[in-house]
């Protein structure tokens, strides 16, 4: 006979036959009777009618039907709590038994007994049960413990259950460790605050200690536990990081994992330089190959970690590309996920290949793998520039096939190239345009009339192409009829007297038979913008597009930095934090990385909350406000300019001036002790508060990094010794200007931009009432305050004004760009004049680039983009003509010297951040340089070539 | 943490129900048997969520073994593992992983699972460690029967020869066996080759599994290929040493040996363990297995020809067995014509998988097969034949191991033991993704 019979039985009068089975004398009968009851129980019918039978059941010497009868009490108890009480008795005599396992088998169900009435009964035995000899009892008590905090977590408090657990972790079996671990972990999870798990150097020893010899499960309790701690500084870490290693060779991925989670983790505080960083680099590629060859299943989990990891340390696995190449059986979800590691993987070094494979996959059956496959061709070409042209060519062979999806597909990604490599790869627009007819997929369709709009002057037709998806534009889904829309008018644009019916039509589409708004808008601003101001319009509707960057579908940093800290957990399976899917009252905190190498200071540091008090405070709180409001209204309104280093700027202009102007030369090296002290007091936040419109919100962000942040950023502010201020020129002459004459000069000092006039009155009468203003320009520099000329201008005086600048106004491409059409009224009438400025003082003080960022901008702006200059006797050597650059905000970002010609590597960057960066070659004993200047915007680069000449030449 | 552990039929039935927490009503097992009958092909089955109740599953012997979480921080690795080896577990106690042995040994699994977890944290999935505690004998489905030789599955294919056992005898349950003791070596190939027969890349991943019978067994020594390197660079070039890339061991092998003498030394508790796992890549010290030479044109009358030629480039006494090529062709296709070069061998086409189906029941090594099809596919065009992809392969190379591993020999420690105990070694290498680009 065996047990299948069990699940047979439905006739009607079963409880009865089975109430008469339990009460039988033979233990055999019980047994079985027990084992039909739980049978009936697994399918889900209600058997608790028969509690009071099983449980006399339950005072036998016969382990197995014990057990049976436990697992009745776990599933039924709950819902007969005055009866379980019954059972009491004979938990509490168990736990004394002499055999070790019913003394843990009565400790274990008594918790699994979710009723209130019981835990009382439960303290005692758990007492004792926690200090027994035997490790599998205490093991079984410590897993009790996390129990019986569920459901009363006050008792457990109060019986002083948590000292005894925490006793447990210096146990000396290591599985009553793993679960002390474990529990205790459960338990500090509820409460977030409490130090329970007092993670120190001498836990951890032991915690280390018990890792080496206890199950791979509890070795991975304990590794999760590992993980939560936040070691003193980089050799500790170090040092974890030794002992942790090992574990990646285990056979249990969970394990494995695990040590990975740990390992990402903790290498964070390692200096990169340092050896063994390299090595466990190394060390940590093979285990995580080697979790690929498991089921797909565990391979798709792997595979979501890997692709997290790839995220944030791609170096581990960069010589691994191999083993993401699809099998052409591995299910579709292993599939895609392996492609998308592939992209994050790919380089210059091994795009080839990835081609080839992508090419080979584009052929494939499944339409969902083949579309990302082409997609992925075109996120190649976008990430490593030396592929773009083999992933064109490749992806116009797949136009070729005139598979509908593939064609579709292609042109998508065709049109993010086009965005990144502007006019480059255009000749292939005639295929393109081919293929119009086939195109039935919205993205697809909206991305071919980007085409055509964007390069209506190419296309000679573009007129017919665009009015034949005119014809149903009602039918088209609104990202067809936006884009249908824009492109029409940049067409219009472009070829004004041909399709000024077309641009009509479109408009009265969009705007009165549309009922969306977003249509409906953007038409009524096209009509306007048309209809006012055709040059405006141009402006704006074929401004220059920004490029598109590199990696669209990147996580975003701390949400990455976050998942890493959750690697082999269900939340890196989503790449969701947990707080997005876990519900509930348990508490879900928000893990970080720890901070970089040597640092060893702690991230929330008081002195950040000290910072982040004094930034939140409103200004009218702040009684000296009125009074410093004027005071400090000229010198704070450079803080209205835009971008994180303006704000640090304003902050040294802030502390500066409140000191007294006889500062300045402090202002290099002293500012951040200066800084420092003043952090807290009210003046500086009065500063803050005074300018309206940099409001608080532009504040908070350098705020959150802490005060001391942002002055080490002011650190390297301004050092106005060096910086060249050209002489005074004569902008308007007396006879222009009813006798007023005005020359002058811009400058940059201690981060602010100036104008400095010197208005002199060679006309008869008294001038007063002195106002200016600024045409649009290239830079937006507007004036930052009132020119203040306080006293009136008599007959033959001169008078010295200084303007402070911003470049928050508004922009307009001038021609030179650096020319700037200025206004200025008196009481005698207004005048006009144009001056030109020098770039340089529109260079930022924290233009200087990393090496890296240098290294890779440099190779990432198209060779078109590079301008040579001649620099003509100049007889600085190359250091002085570094140093002297440095005045003026051009940074030496590196030195080479290569047969006696010195190459500086200097990058400089704009009030529009606008990065320029530079290549000077010096040859000793020839006074001509030769400047190479790149820049994505090439357009400054004579420009800033000017500003060369003129800082090195005086 | 789990915190329920249910085992379903493929109808949906309930086996087995154990909840470990509290958390979760019963009704969770309706809405997962909902879910993954709901799932397509494209989704990942591997973690399903519904509210914050997460399912993670893993499918075996027909059977649906599913664990419930709540806790975000549980590692789906680790469920999963404990997954594979509860259903281990029950195939080394009950004989085998069906419906009926779980509906038979409920109480025995039940036993086992309130072992192995306690309040949703894994204690233990050690047969040695659990059998301490386990009270209920398990009930074997059967008597060994020649019926079993139906589902033959890994070592089948020459169960007729004495020197191989008879595959029943990895499904009897342990307790009350003979004394035997298996020594497996599985290895799974993958290989994309280009269309003139180079290895694009080739992959083994390779496992030696002991399966025990013996209670109680004192130290076992298996000893390797003396020749076997471990690491790539190590001794490459001097030709016919045996590599592997790396490997890991069960943490209860003892490696004392094995630097010097390849020799792994262990304690096999009863039930299997995979005692050692490897992985090769690229240079395999075998050409690949088959070799296939195609010719694709398209006749007067618009009909798409393709002949293939297969060579198996196995050692003579070598064969493989359940050969199939699966050849991608054209859309549109609606007939085959064919022609086979031996009767034993047939293909078919799969019109929803684009496919062409050639099956070759048994490859002797050093062979060639030859097949031509005729495809009639409507509106062929030049450029069709550019569809004509990469040829599939999967097959089973009975007594071969791909990386050239060998068991030299496999001693148990002379003292214990009554009778005479019988000892197994076999090998077998399988398809992973075997793919010959056209």
């Amino acid at each position: 006979m065996t047990d299948s019979k069990y699940f047979t039985t439905t006739k009607k009068g079963e409880i009865f036959e089975l109430k008469a089975e339990l009460n039988s004398d033979k233990k055999e009968k019980k047994k079985e009777a027990v084992k039909k009851v739980i049978a009936s129980m697994t399918v889900g019918k209600d058997v608790s009618a028969l509690f009071p039978d099983v449980v006399n059941c339950m005072q036998t010497d016969n382990l197995e039907l014990k057990k049976l009868v436990y697992l009745y009490l776990m599933n039924y108890a709950k819902s007969q709590p005055d009866m379980a009480i019954m059972a009491v008795n004979t938990f509490v005599k168990d736990c004394e038994d002499p055999n070790p396992l019913i003394r843990a088998l009565a400790v274990r169900t008594m918790g699994c007994i979710r009723v209130d009435k019981i835990t009382e009964y439960l303290c005692e035995p758990l007492r004792k049960c926690l200090k027994d000899e035997d490790p599998y009892v205490r093991k079984t008590a410590a897993v009790c413990v996390a129990k019986l905090h569920d459901i009363n977590a006050q008792l457990v408090e109060d019986q002083g259950f948590l000292d005894t657990l925490k006793d447990l972790i210096s146990d000396s079996n290591p599985m009553v460790v793993a679960n002390a671990v474990a529990a205790l972990s459960e338990i500090a999870e509820s409460h977030p605050n409490s130090n329970l798990l007092d993670l120190n150097p001498q836990t951890i020893n032991k915690l280390l200690t018990a890792l080496n010899e206890c199950t791979e499960w509890g070795q991975i309790f304990i590794l999760d536990c590992l993980a939560n701690y936040t070691p003193r500084d980089d050799r500790e870490s170090q040092s974890i990081c030794e002992r942790v290693t090992p574990r990646l060779s285990h056979a249990n991925s969970a394990v494995v994992l695990s040590a990975v989670k740990v390992l990402m983790k903790f290498m964070e505080m390692l200096p990169k330089d340092l050896d063994y960083y390299g090595t466990l680099l190394k060390k940590l590629a093979p285990p995580l190959v080697t979790l690929l060859s498991a089921e797909p299943e565990l391979q798709y989990v792997a595979l979501r970690n890997i692709n997290l990891i790839v995220q944030r340390r791609p170096e581990i696995l960069k010589h691994e590309m191999k083993v993401f190449f699809v099998k052409y059986n591995d299910p579709i979800y292993v599939k895609l996920e392996k492609l998308d590691i592939m992209i994050r993987l790919a380089s210059q070094a091994n795009i080839a290949q990835v081609l080839a494979e992508l090419k080979e996959y584009a052929t494939e059956v499944d339409v969902d793998f083949v579309r990302k496959a082409v997609r992925a061709i075109g996120r190649c070409a976008i990430k490593v520039e030396q592929s773009a042209e083999r992933c064109v060519s490749t992806l116009l062979d797949l136009i070729q096939t005139k598979v509908n999806y593939v064609v579709q597909e292609a042109i998508v990604v065709i049109k993010d190239i086009f965005r990144k490599y502007p006019n480059k790869y255009e000749s292939v627009i005639a295929t393109l345009c081919e293929n119009l007819d086939s195109l039935d997929e919205p993205e697809a369709r909206a991305a071919m009339i980007w085409i055509v709009g964007e390069y209506a002057e190419r296309i000679d037709n573009a007129d017919e192409l665009l009015e034949s998806f005119l014809e149903g534009f009602h039918d088209e889904s609104t990202q067809v009829q936006l884009q249908l829309l824009t492109a029409i008018v940049k067409l219009f644009l472009k070829k004004p007297t041909e399709t000024q019916e077309l641009v009509q039509q479109v408009l009265s589409l969009a705007t009165q038979d549309s009922d969306n708004p977003d249509l409906r808008d953007r038409g009524y601003i096209y009509w306007r913008l048309l209809s006012t101001d055709p040059a405006a319009a141009k402006e704006v509707v074929l401004a220059e597009k920004p490029l598109i960057s590199e990696e669209t579908d990147l996580i975003e940093p701390t949400l990455l930095e976050e998942l890493i800290c959750h690697i082999g957990t269900l939340a890196s399976v989503y790449h969701k934090p947990p707080s997005a899917f876990v519900e509930g009252s348990r508490g879900v905190q928000h893990k970080r990385l720890p901070g970089s190498a040597g640092s060893g200071e702690n991230v929330e540091s008081p002195d950040t909350g000290s910072a982040a008090v004094a930034s939140e405070a409103p200004p009218a709180v702040i009684p000296s406000q009125d009074l410093l409001g004027d005071l400090l209204n000229l010198d704070l309104t450079p803080t209205t300019t835009t971008g994180p280093p303006p704000p640090s700027s304003g902050m040294q202009m802030g502390a500066m001036d409140l000191l007294g102007g006889g500062l300045d030369s402090l202002m290099g090296d002293e500012s951040e002790p200066l800084g420092g002290d003043l952090g807290g007091s009210p003046a500086i936040t009065a500063g803050f508060g005074a300018p309206p419109t940099a409001g608080p919100p532009s504040f908070t962000a350098p705020v959150s990094g802490g005060l001391d942040d942002l002055f080490d950023l002011g650190g390297g502010v301004g050092m106005p010794m060096g910086v060249y201020v050209p002489p005074k020129t004569l902008w308007l002459p007396a006879m222009k200007a009813k006798g007023l004459e005005i020359s002058g000069t811009f400058g940059r000092r201690a981060g602010v931009v100036q104008m400095e006039m010197t208005l002199t009155n060679k006309a008869m009468s008294v001038m007063t009432d002195f106002a200016i203003q600024f045409n649009r320009n290239s830079f937006g520099l507007a004036p930052a305050g009132p020119l203040q000329v306080l006293t009136p201008v008599s007959p033959n005086q001169s008078i010295e004004a200084v303007l402070p600048l911003n470049t928050v106004g508004p922009v307009m491409k001038m021609e030179p760009l650096n020319n700037l059409q200025v206004a200025v009224k008196n009481n005698i009438d207004v005048f006009y004049f144009s001056c030109q400025y020098p770039i340089s003082m529109l260079f930022v003080e924290d233009g200087k680039m990393e090496r890296q960022v240098f290294l890779a901008t440099w190779k990432d702006i198209p060779n078109e983009n590079e301008s040579k200059f001649q620099l003509n006797d100049c007889h600085l050597n190359a250091d002085a003509a570094s140093s002297k650059l440095q005045g003026s905000n051009i940074f030496t970002i590196a030195k080479r010297t290569v047969e006696g010609q010195d190459m500086l590597y200097q990058s400089m960057k704009l009030t529009n951040g606008i990065w320029v960066l530079a290549e000077l070659r010096a040859q000793a004993g020839n006074p001509n340089y030769t400047v190479s200047l790149r820049c994505r915007a090439p357009e400054v680069s004579q420009c800033v070539f000017q500003s060369y000449e003129a800082v090195l030449k005086n | 943490m789990i915190s329920q552990v249910f085992i379903l039929s493929s109808k949906g039935d309930r086996l087995v129900y154990k909840d470990f927490r509290g958390e979760i009503g019963s009704d969770a097992v309706g809405l997962f048997y909902d879910k993954v009958t709901a799932l397509t092909g494209d989704q990942p089955p591997v973690v399903m969520t519904h509210r914050n109740i997460h399912f993670v599953h893993v499918w075996q012997g027909g059977l649906y073994l599913v664990a419930t979480t709540t806790a975000a921080d549980s590692s789906p690795f680790a469920i999963i593992d404990f997954l594979n080896r509860l259903a281990a577990l029950i195939k080394d106690y009950c004989g085998a992983l069906s419906e009926k042995t779980v509906q038979m040994n409920f109480a025995l699994i039940y036993e086992l699972l309130d072992e192995m977890l306690d309040y949703g944290y894994v204690q233990s999935t050690s047969c040695d460690v659990l059998k301490n505690f386990i009270q209920t004998e398990a009930q074997s489905s059967r008597p060994f029967s020649l019926l079993d030789l139906a589902n033959v599955g890994l070592f089948g294919a020459d169960t007729q020869q004495s020197k191989v056992a008879p595959s029943s005898a990895a499904t009897r349950p342990l307790q009350g066996g003979k004394s035997e003791i298996f020594v497996d070596v599985v290895e799974r190939m993958s290989v994309v080759m280009s269309s003139n027969g180079m290895p694009m890349k080739a992959e083994v991943e390779g496992e030696v599994k002991v399966k025990c019978f013996l209670p109680g067994c004192s130290e076992i020594r298996i000893g390797l290929n003396e020749d076997l390197s471990v690491g790539s660079s190590h001794l490459a070039g001097y030709g016919g040493a045996v590599r592997v890339d790396e490997c890991a061991f069960h943490p209860a092998v003892r490696l004392d040996d094995f630097e010097a003498h390849r020799i792994l030394r262990l304690s096999p508790s009863q039930g299997e363990q995979s005692v050692m796992q490897y992985r090769l890549a690229d240079r395999l010290p075998l050409a690949p297995p088959f070799r296939l030479f195609p010719t694709i044109e398209k006749d007067n009358a618009g009909r798409l020809l393709m002949f293939f030629k297969l060579r198996c480039n196995l050692p003579p006494k070598s064969s493989a067995v359940n050969v199939s090529a699966s050849v991608r062709v054209p859309k549109g296709c609606i007939s085959l014509s064919q022609e086979l070069s031996s009767p034993d061998q047939s293909a078919e086409l799969q019109p929803h998988n684009r496919a062409v189906i050639w099956k070759i029941p048994r490859f002797p090594g050093g062979t060639q097969l030859s097949a031509s099809f005729k495809l009639d596919i409507p509106g062929l065009s030049s450029a069709s034949t550019l569809e004509v992809g990469p040829v599939g392969m999967t097959f089973e190379l009975p007594k071969v191991t791909a990386s050239g591993l060998h068991v030299r020999f496999l001693r148990l420690a002379p003292t214990q033991h009554r009778g005479p105990t019988q000892r197994w070694v076999r090998y077998v290498t399988h398809s992973d993704s075997y793919a010959i680009r056209i």
